[in-house]
C-alpha cells in the first residue's frame, strides 16, 4: 500500500512508541497511569490550566498513554506545573500526575530539553543551597523598612544535595 | 474406630480439556495413586463431567466393584453434585464420592495459578489425603428436616414485599420485617421512577397495600431482627419491636395527635432533611400500617416529662407512653434478606460543599423536594433563600467509581439524575438551565437509551467531565464551579444556584450487623455475597437464606424484582420439599478445646 502523506492532519499511530508508556509507569510513582478514565477532574481544578489552557493534565496523560514521546518530552508545557497538587488530591482513580509529571521532567532533563531558566536555577541550588540570589541591594530595602536581615544559610541543603547524590545529577542535565 | 472392610477405592482424573492436562503431568499422578493404600482402581478422562466421562465413572464402578470414588478435577462447589448423582445412579452412596480441586493451579487466569513441579507436589498430596478421608470415612445417615411452611422477609422495600407477596400466594405463612415504622422502603420515596416516569407510591401501592391484607403475611413494622439459629427448614428468629407508643390496634391514622403536637423536628429519612415533622408524626400518607409513631427522642414528654397534649387529644386512647420493646420469637423454614441501600453521604468529598453549602444537595433529597406530596409540594426552592434556581448543575459519581470511598459503580446513578432533569425540565422549572457533569453515561437497560435521547432532545447539556470543586459566593450563596469541556477543549465556568450531587449507593446502615447475626458473607464493598455472582445470584453461604434487591449489590427497581422473584422462588423450591434431607457430622467431643473449637 502506498504510504498515504500527512501534513499533519493526523497522528500516524505507528510512529509513536508504545515503550513510551511502558518506561513512565516503570517508576513507582507513575504505575497508576492505567487507571485514568480521563474524567478531567485533574485539568478542571489545575490553576495553571486556568491561564494556560495549552496546559492540559487530561490531555498530557492521555498524549504519555499513546507514546507521544517527542511531543510529551518537547513541551514546554510540562514545566508550568506550580506542584499545587490539586490534581492528585480530587483524582477519583488516584492517578498520582504530580508524580507522572515529575517522571516526565527528569527524562526531559536528561535528553536536554529543561528549560534554561530551570537549568540555571538548579545549577544555583548545587552551588550555594539557595533557591534565590540575594545581593546587597536587596538588603539594604529590607533595611529601610525596618526588616531584619535575613540568616541565609544554604550549607544544609548543600550537605543534603551531596549525601543524596543530587549533585551527580548535574551532569545529566543538558542545556 | 477404623472401619472393619477393606475398601475398594477409585481414583479418575480429569484433563479438563488443556485447562488440567496442560500443566500437570497426568501420568505421574496416576502412578503415583496406584500406590496409596486401598485404591484399587484409576484411571483419566478428558472431561470428567462430560456424558462420556460419567458414563465411564459408573462403568468403571460397576465393572471394579468400586464402593468409594474421589474425582481429581475441578471446585467441588461447582461439580461435587453432578458426581454424586453420577455415583448414585452406579450405586454409591453420595458421601462416598469426593471431588478435589487441583484445575485452580494449572488452568489459565486462574488467580491461584502456580509453577507445575508445584501443582504436581501439591496435587499428590491432596490426592493422598482426600482418598485417606475415603478410606477412613463412615456412613451417617442424613438427617430428615421437616420444613416449616413458612418464610422471613428481612426489609419491607419493594423487593422484600414482591418475594414477601410471592411467597404468600404459593401459600406459605410469610413475616415481613421492616426497621421503619412504614413499609414501601426507598421507592416510596422516589416521586417518579425511570424509564417509564410514573409516580413511584401509586405502582407500589398495589404491593404495599395487598401485604397489608394478605392472610398469609404478618407486617412487622418498627422492628428488627435480634438473633437467629437453626437451619434450613427451621430457623428460630427473634424479633424486637420497637414501641410506637401508640397501640396500633386502636389507632385509626386519623392524624389528631400530630396537629396538636408543638415539638416541630427535621425530619431525615422521610424528607431526606429537606422538610420537617412533628414529634408524633405519620411518615406520608401511603404509609402502610397508617398509624402514628412517636418519637421518644424529641417527645417532650420523654424528655421533660411534660405535655402529653397528643394523649388528650386522641378520640381512641390510643397513645400508650408506657410501651416497651417487645420480642417476638418465630420459626421460619426460609429467610430472605432485602435490606437495600442508602445514599452516600457526600460530606467527606469535601470539594463539593456538602454539609457546608446549603445549596449543594443530593439526587435523594432532590427527588423529595421535587415529591407534589414532598416537604415542598413539588416546588424547587433552593434551601438557602427558599428561591427558584435558574442554572442547575448535577455531577455524577460522587463516591462511587472512586478509589478513595466507593470503587464500584452505583449503577442507578446516570438514570436518576436524567429522571429528576426530565421531571424539572418538563414539569417543575421549565425555565431553568440543566447541566449533567458525567465520566461515562451508562444507560443500559430496557428502554434506557431512549430516555437518554429524550433527555438530550428537550434540552438538557451534558458535559464529559467532573469538576474538581465548587466554590460558594458567602454573598449570594450561588455556587460555581469549572469543568473542562473536552468537545471544545476549553475550561467552562459554570455558575448555579442549586448543585445536585447523584451519590453513590452503599449497604444500608446495619447491614454488617445483620450479617454477623444471620453468619451471612458480605463482599468486600459491604454488601451481601452471594453464593455465585453468575450462577448462583440469589443464594448465600447459609443454605435457607436468600438475598435480593440492593443489599447484594445496586440495582434499579426491574432488576430487584427479578432477583426477588429468584429468591423466592428459590425458597419455594427447598420449602415445597416439606422434608429435605441434610448432612450430619459427628463431633469428637474428647478433642474439642476449651470453649468447644
Amino acid at each position: 500500500m502506498e504510504k498515504e502523506e500527512n501534513n499533519g492532519e493526523y497522528i500516524e499511530l505507528a510512529e509513536l512508541d508504545p515503550d513510551f508508556k511502558s518506561e513512565v509507569m516503570k517508576h513507582e510513582d507513575a504505575k497508576g497511569l492505567n487507571a485514568c478514565f480521563a474524567c478531567g477532574t485533574c485539568t478542571a481544578g489545575c490553576p495553571i490550566h486556568e491561564i494556560f489552557p495549552e496546559y492540559d493534565p487530561r490531555k498530557l496523560a492521555k498524549m504519555v498513554k499513546l507514546g507521544m514521546r517527542e511531543e510529551v518530552l518537547t513541551s514546554p508545557y510540562i514545566w508550568y506545573c506550580t506542584t499545587c497538587h490539586n490534581c492528585e488530591q480530587h483524582c477519583p482513580q488516584n492517578v498520582k500526575f504530580f508524580n507522572i509529571l515529575n517522571v516526565l521532567k527528569n527524562m526531559a532533563a536528561k535528553k536536554g530539553y529543561a528549560p534554561n531558566a530551570w537549568v540555571e536555577q538548579t545549577k544555583q541550588i548545587i552551588k550555594t543551597g539557595l533557591v534565590f540570589t540575594t545581593d546587597e541591594a536587596l538588603f539594604k530595602k529590607r533595611r529601610s523598612f525596618s526588616l531584619p536581615d535575613l540568616k541565609l544559610d544554604g550549607s544544609k541543603v548543600k550537605k543534603i544535595i551531596k549525601l543524596t547524590g543530587i549533585d551527580k545529577i548535574k551532569a545529566q542535565i543538558k542545556g | 474406630m477404623l472401619p472393619d472392610k477393606k475398601k475398594r477405592i477409585g481414583v479418575f482424573f480429569c484433563h479438563c480439556g488443556k485447562n488440567i492436562a496442560g500443566g500437570l503431568n497426568i501420568e505421574a499422578l496416576i502412578e503415583s495413586s496406584k500406590q496409596i493404600q486401598e485404591v484399587s482402581y484409576v484411571v483419566d478422562n478428558k472431561f470428567s463431567c462430560s456424558e462420556d466421562g460419567q458414563v465411564d465413572i459408573q462403568k468403571a464402578i460397576q465393572e471394579q466393584k468400586l464402593d468409594r470414588i474421589v474425582v481429581v478435577a475441578c471446585s467441588p462447589s461447582l461439580h461435587l453434585m453432578t458426581f454424586q448423582r453420577c455415583g448414585e445412579k452406579a450405586g454409591i452412596e453420595p458421601q462416598f464420592v469426593d471431588l478435589i480441586d487441583i484445575r485452580k493451579w494449572t488452568m489459565h487466569g486462574s488467580p491461584q495459578k502456580i509453577a507445575p513441579e508445584k501443582a504436581l507436589e501439591k496435587s499428590k498430596k491432596l490426592i493422598e489425603l482426600a482418598v485417606k478421608r475415603m478410606r477412613l470415612k463412615r456412613l451417617i445417615p442424613m438427617a430428615e428436616i421437616k420444613t416449616e411452611q413458612s418464610a422471613l422477609v428481612i426489609g419491607g422495600g419493594v423487593a422484600g414485599l414482591e418475594a414477601g407477596l410471592d411467597l404468600a400466594d404459593k401459600g406459605y405463612k410469610v413475616h415481613i420485617v421492616e426497621r421503619l415504622p412504614t413499609i414501601g422502603g426507598k421507592m416510596a420515596l422516589l416521586y417518579k421512577v425511570f424509564p417509564t416516569n410514573d409516580c413511584a407510591p401509586c405502582i407500589l401501592a398495589p404491593k404495599t397495600a395487598y401485604a397489608n391484607i394478605h392472610p398469609n403475611i404478618t407486617l412487622l413494622t418498627n422492628s428488627e431482627v435480634k438473633s437467629m439459629g437453626g437451619y434450613i427448614g427451621s430457623f428460630h428468629v427473634k424479633i424486637v419491636q420497637n414501641p410506637r407508643y401508640i397501640e396500633a390496634d386502636k389507632c385509626t391514622g386519623c392524624g389528631e395527635c400530630v396537629e396538636k403536637c408543638p415539638v416541630k423536628v427535621k425530619d431525615d429519612v422521610f424528607s431526606a432533611g429537606m422538610g420537617q415533622r412533628k414529634a408524633v408524626y405519620i411518615p406520608y400518607d401511603q404509609a402502610i400500617p397508617k398509624k402514628a409513631v412517636i418519637d421518644a427522642q424529641n417527645c417532650l414528654y420523654f424528655r421533660k416529662g411534660v405535655c402529653r397534649l397528643c394523649e388528650k387529644q386522641c378520640p381512641t386512647n390510643a397513645i400508650n407512653f408506657g410501651q416497651k420493646p417487645k420480642t417476638v420469637e418465630i420459626k421460619v423454614g426460609a429467610i430472605i434478606v432485602a435490606t437495600g441501600f442508602d445514599e452516600y453521604n457526600p460530606t467527606e468529598k469535601s470539594e463539593y460543599g456538602y454539609g457546608r453549602y446549603n445549596n449543594v444537595i443530593t439526587q435523594f433529597q432532590l427527588a423529595r423536594l421535587l415529591d407534589i406530596d414532598g416537604p415542598t409540594k413539588g416546588q424547587l426552592l433552593r434551601p438557602s433563600d427558599g428561591k427558584e434556581p435558574k442554572r442547575i448543575v448535577m455531577i455524577q459519581c460522587v463516591g462511587s467509581r472512586d478509589v478513595s470511598t466507593n470503587p464500584y459503580c452505583s449503577n442507578i446513578c446516570c438514570m436518576y439524575a436524567l429522571k429528576h432533569a426530565q421531571i424539572i425540565k418538563e414539569m417543575v422549572l421549565p425555565e431553568a438551565e440543566i447541566y449533567i457533569c458525567f465520566i461515562d453515561m451508562r444507560t443500559v437497560g430496557k428502554g434506557f437509551e431512549e430516555y437518554y435521547s429524550r433527555t438530550r432532545e428537550i434540552g438538557i447539556n451534558f458535559i464529559r467531565a467532573r469538576p474538581s470543586e465548587v466554590i460558594q459566593d458567602t454573598e449570594t450563596k450561588d455556587l460555581s464551579l469549572k469543568v473542562e469541556d473536552p468537545e471544545i477543549g476549553r475550561l467552562l465556568k459554570l455558575e448555579a444556584g442549586l448543585v445536585v450531587l447523584s451519590c453513590a449507593t452503599i449497604p444500608s446502615s446495619g447491614t454488617e450487623q445483620l450479617s454477623k447475626t444471620l453468619g451471612i458473607k458480605l463482599d468486600k464493598d459491604g454488601f451481601f455475597k452471594e453464593m455465585h455472582p453468575k450462577l448462583r445470584p440469589v443464594e448465600t453461604n447459609v443454605r435457607g437464606i436468600y438475598i435480593c434487591g440492593s443489599d447484594q449489590g445496586p440495582k434499579d427497581i426491574p432488576n430487584a424484582i427479578v432477583q426477588a422473584k429468584a429468591a423466592a422462588s428459590c425458597a419455594d423450591t427447598e420449602l415445597r420439599k416439606n422434608k429435605i434431607k441434610l448432612p450430619q457430622f459427628i463431633v469428637n467431643a474428647s478433642k474439642l478445646k476449651k470453649g468447644g473449637r
